[in-house]
């Protein structure tokens, strides 16, 4: 019995009674499905055993969107609490489980994947190649992101919640401060999940600098692509850091070492450090491929080049070095001196240079445009103003003597919701509307679509601007609740007011999914956007092979030039093409590494040493396979292509 | 599979091309993974709370024998890869060999060592410094082992299955690590041990 | 036997022996900390540089643009991580 103790949750509530109740019926309710449509064997040979990028790509949107749903309920959770004065709906201790999960959900397991799944599905695509450098390793790079982001979310249900926020600080994330086993579960989700972003990295710049398609120079990549590479490398460094954080931590929480501590030499704000160290860099990993997706967008949308592609490479590529050098501005009130906190304050107002520089670009793009204002492009369009709000409260916010008084605001918190929101989260819906005919032949349905984009613009506009307001008048953040008498209370109804409208507006997409599902016309073609990059140059949807023969490039905007300068874009024969075989193995590794996370959480070592094991089996059993892959024949081709109405040839 | 000729085996595909930029590729986050923990120790390294320092537990011997053995086996490995090159099997896994042999030397005072250190009562939990100095040890000392049960798995293919190129490949990229490791052991030899004793 | 011990690996090999012992000098000579840390630091990075061109043949393929770019992206960060810290945690800390 003693050993059961341990899992009970920590801070129990009926909230969370009933949630494991539908936790446990809708997972019943799944297995019976399957198992009643007979969709096991579909489930394994296609999905669960891929390593086609497509298909990994749609698996890690699919979870994004998941997970979105989570991290949406607790903001509504949050801004409900919030919403009057002196309100009783969420505890303290409740709320900080709540702000802990809503920010840790939203940043790893839901806008790092959407760009991830956005990035896997198409930057092959864009550069015209079969796969990705290292197939099983992204499928192994999802797997550990998934099972990383279920372990977090199984803290909900057994032993109880992260609640020291999701920077995590010391001391209030060590043992005597967070007795539960939910910073335990941080360590361990992130870190696995961090492992396979890291992998990810790797993968995407071999396949960015190797595999592109014959003609297409590093400065002809089309720029979602260019941003990917960039994200990419920040990956590259900025991961280890984390990694050897949660390390740290864990060694803290679970083997008493004296690092986070303060005692025995150990330094608290040590952990902040090494955490902004990653985490700066990490919202340029977040907003960098949202600059790519918007170039693509606004270009198309413009019918235009766009304006001053190596100005717009070049600010990336200073950003990706120079988000490196800016972490501190995270804590200038935590005790360094001015001296400090000066040099850091120029290194972050410097950076918003590059960004600057970025937003003329878009905007003299759009400059005698033929603008359509689809669905993707109103996202684009609206992002320019916000974005650019939310940059000038960061420039704000840097400036070090300033920031004494923003500081662990609700200001600070309306400045990060304002570049993340209107930066990643409407990029990733414009992405996804863009190529959704990409992933599946038709189109969504625009009118919906236009629906939610106007509840979300005006729903994000009221839910955070008045917390510029109220932060302004010293609102703090994190704080559970307020009397009345600091007046706060009208504006925190609004707030929550625009969090509603927020709500439906995720509800309309998915509506949306649903009726353009069932209702939107499947004989969309090749290129219902009259796009230019070279994704468009195949078919909708895509097929196994992507392109049926390699394309040759000459710009950035191959297929633009295919359409109206008679470029040839896939001038040769079919050959055979080659395939790598899919494996289960990724899958059962992910599954291992969250056995290995979990039982590392409750110090079950036995269970520790036995996942140990078999992942280095897994590896074991890796190197001494051979593996050929399988071949496409040129009959198979040709009778694809003309399913698809003929080749492009 | 395209095979060229014309290249050293390790190259001589797509694929294998692909791996060794790869692995360059990961070697970049593995500096940064050290870098963040040579950070650490920096900042730790006077925060010695009622523990011992650095130069209280430090022992020149031991350290200077873990640096030859390494470097000797950054050399042989070196040499393994040169054989491999001029097509002498039998020579790639007596060097390869000698490396592992030599990396067990490594670990095996290395084990020598962390016992002094528990025995002066320099443990993970005594204080910041301590800690992160066996952290940071303790992590390249992980890699080291790890590249022990890679590099006799590689010695187990050649055997079974002579020199393919994927094996090649797989071992070329191996000689990487190792020499990786080896100049990350150069940096802790100079600031963690004679900083520390100096 | 002789082709198994080409000149490049041998000379690599004494040389990073030769760093090795002017390193340890900083343990058996006197001298100032500053003088000490300028050796240690030339040394070390002498070393790597042995190791990654003369052992690692980080310029012999067509990617070697790659791989420098990639070093150097390292490298220049882990060095400001290090130093960063160290102003923001030891040098510009004020408790
Ligand atoms: C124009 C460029 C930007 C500048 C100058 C800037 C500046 C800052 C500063 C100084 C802070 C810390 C304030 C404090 O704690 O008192 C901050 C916080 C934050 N920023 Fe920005 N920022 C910029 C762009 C961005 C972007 C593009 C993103 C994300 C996509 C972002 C995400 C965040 C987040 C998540 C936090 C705070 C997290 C927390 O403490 O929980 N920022 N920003
Ligand atoms: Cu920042």
């Amino acid at each position: 019995m003693e050993f059961f103790e341990r899992f009970a949750i920590y801070h129990p509530s009926p909230l969370i009674y009933a949630s494991m109740v539908a936790i446990g019926l809708v997972s019943i309710a799944i297995v019976v499905g399957i198992t009643y449509f007979k969709k096991w064997g579909y489930l394994w040979n296609e999905w669960l055993t891929t390593v086609d990028h497509k298909k990994i790509g749609i698996m890690y949107i699919i979870s994004a969107l998941l997970m979105l749903f989570r991290g949406g309920a607790d903001a509504i959770m949050m801004r409900l609490q919030t919403a009057v004065p002196d309100n009783s709906f969420l505890d303290a201790q409740h709320y900080n489980e709540v702000f802990t999960t809503h920010g840790v959900v939203m940043i790893m397991f839901m806008a790092m994947p959407f760009i991830i799944g956005l990035m896997n599905f198409i930057v092959p695509l864009q550069i015209g190649a079969r796969d990705v450098a290292f197939p099983r390793l992204n499928a192994i790079s999802f797997w550990l992101f998934f099972f990383g982001a279920m372990l977090f979310n199984v803290s909900f249900v057994i032993g109880g919640s992260p609640d020291a926020g999701w920077t995590n600080y010391y001391p209030l994330a060590s043992n005597e401060f967070s007795p539960s086993v939910g910073v335990n579960y941080y360590n361990w989700a992130l870190q696995i999940s961090g492992i396979g972003t890291l992998m990810t990295g790797i993968n995407f710049i071999a396949t960015i600098l190797k595999m592109r398609a014959p003609g297409m120079k590093l400065m002809k990549m089309p720029m979602f692509t260019w941003a990917s590479l960039l994200t990419n490398v920040i990956i590259v460094f900025a991961f280890p850091v984390l990694t050897i954080a949660l390390l740290m931590g864990t060694f803290d929480r679970q083997f008493g070492t004296n690092f986070f501590t303060s005692m025995n030499g150990g330094m608290d704000m040590m952990w902040a450090n090494l955490f902004w160290i990653w985490g700066h860099p990490e919202v340029y990993i977040l907003i960098l491929p949202a600059f790519g997706i918007y170039s693509e967008i606004i270009s198309t949308f413009s019918e235009r080049n766009l304006y001053g592609y190596k100005s717009m490479v070049w600010s990336m590529v200073l950003i990706s070095l120079f988000s490196f050098t800016v972490w501190l501005h995270h804590f200038f009130t935590m005790g360094q001196n001015a001296f400090t906190n000066s040099i850091f304050s120029i290194t972050t107002i410097a950076i918003a240079i590059p960004t600057g520089i970025k937003i003329f670009n878009w905007l003299l793009t759009m400059w005698k445009g033929k603008i359509r204002f689809t669905v993707p492009m109103l996202y684009s369009i609206a992002f320019i103003p916000l974005f650019t709000i939310g940059g000038a409260t960061g420039v704000m916010l840097g400036i070090a003597s300033a920031d004494y008084q923003y500081h662990n605001t609700m200001f600070l918190v309306a400045h990060f919701h304002n570049v993340i929101i209107p930066g990643v989260v409407f990029a990733v819906l414009a992405g996804f509307t863009y190529w959704w005919p990409k992933m599946f032949g038709f189109m969504l349905n625009e009118k919906i679509g236009k629906w939610a984009f106007w509840f979300l613009t005006i729903g994000f506009c009221l839910a955070f601007f008045p917390m510029y307001v109220t932060g302004l008048d010293g609102q703090a953040r994190r704080m559970y609740t307020y009397s009345e008498a600091t007046g706060f209370g009208p504006l925190n109804m609004l707030s929550f007011f625009g969090a509603g409208l927020m709500a439906i507006a995720f509800a309309l997409i998915v509506y949306n999914v649903y009726y353009s599902f069932r209702h939107s016309p499947r004989n969309v073609g090749d290129d219902p956007w009259n796009a230019r990059s070279l994704e468009w140059a195949t078919h909708n949807p895509v097929p196994e092979y992507n392109f049926a023969v390699t394309p040759e490039v000459k710009s950035s905007q191959a297929f633009w030039d295919q359409k109206k300068h008679g470029h040839k874009l896939f001038d040769k024969e079919y050959e055979e093409i080659h395939m790598p075989n899919k494996s289960g193995v990724p899958f059962i590794m992910g599954v291992l590494f969250s056995i290995f996370g979990f039982s590392f959480i409750f110090a079950i070592w036995i269970g520790v040493i036995l996942s140990a094991i078999g992942i280095f089996a897994c590896m074991i059993h890796r190197t001494f396979e051979q593996v050929h892959g399988f071949h496409i024949s040129v009959k198979e081709i040709k009778e694809t292509e003309e399913k698809f109405g003929g080749a492009d040839k | 599979m395209k095979i060229d000729h014309s290249q050293p085996l390790e190259y001589s595909t797509e694929q294998n091309r692909l791996n060794i930029l790869g692995f360059w590729i990961f070697l970049g986050a593995e500096i940064m993974l050290f870098a963040t923990l040579f950070t650490s120790y920096f900042v730790y390294e006077d925060r010695i709370g009622s523990g011992p320092s650095g130069a209280d537990i430090f022992e020149i011997t031991p350290v200077l024998i873990e640096t030859i053995i390494l470097l000797t086996s950054s050399f042989t490995i070196g040499l393994a890869v040169h054989a491999m090159r001029i097509n002498r099997t039998k020579a790639m896994t007596v060097f390869l060999g000698i490396t592992l042999l030599l990396g067990a030397a490594f670990l095996a005072t290395e084990i020598y060592e962390f016992n002094h250190y528990y025995h002066v009562g320099a443990t993970l939990q005594t204080s910041g410094f301590t800690g992160i100095l066996l952290t940071t040890l303790g992590t390249h000392g992980a890699h080291v082992t790890l590249g022990l049960f890679w590099g006799t798995m590689i010695l187990m293919q050649i055997k079974k299955r002579g020199l393919t190129p994927q094996i090649a490949n797989k071992s070329f990229i191996f000689s990487l690590y190792w020499h990786f490791l080896d100049v990350v052991w150069i940096f802790i030899f100079s600031f963690i041990y004679l900083k520390g004793m100096m | 036997m002789k082709e198994l011990f080409p000149m490049k690996q041998v000379n690599g090999f004494i040389f990073s022996l030769l760093l090795t012992v002017i390193a340890l000098s900083v343990y058996f000579l006197d001298m100032s900390f500053s003088v000490a840390m300028t050796i240690l630091l030339v040394t070390a990075f002498i070393q790597a540089g042995v190791q990654l061109i003369l052992f690692m043949h980080a310029g012999e393929s067509e990617d070697k643009s790659s791989i420098y770019t990639t070093t150097f992206y390292a490298i220049s960060i882990a060095l400001f991580t290090v130093f960063g810290s160290l102003l923001a945690m030891i040098w510009g800390y004020m408790f």
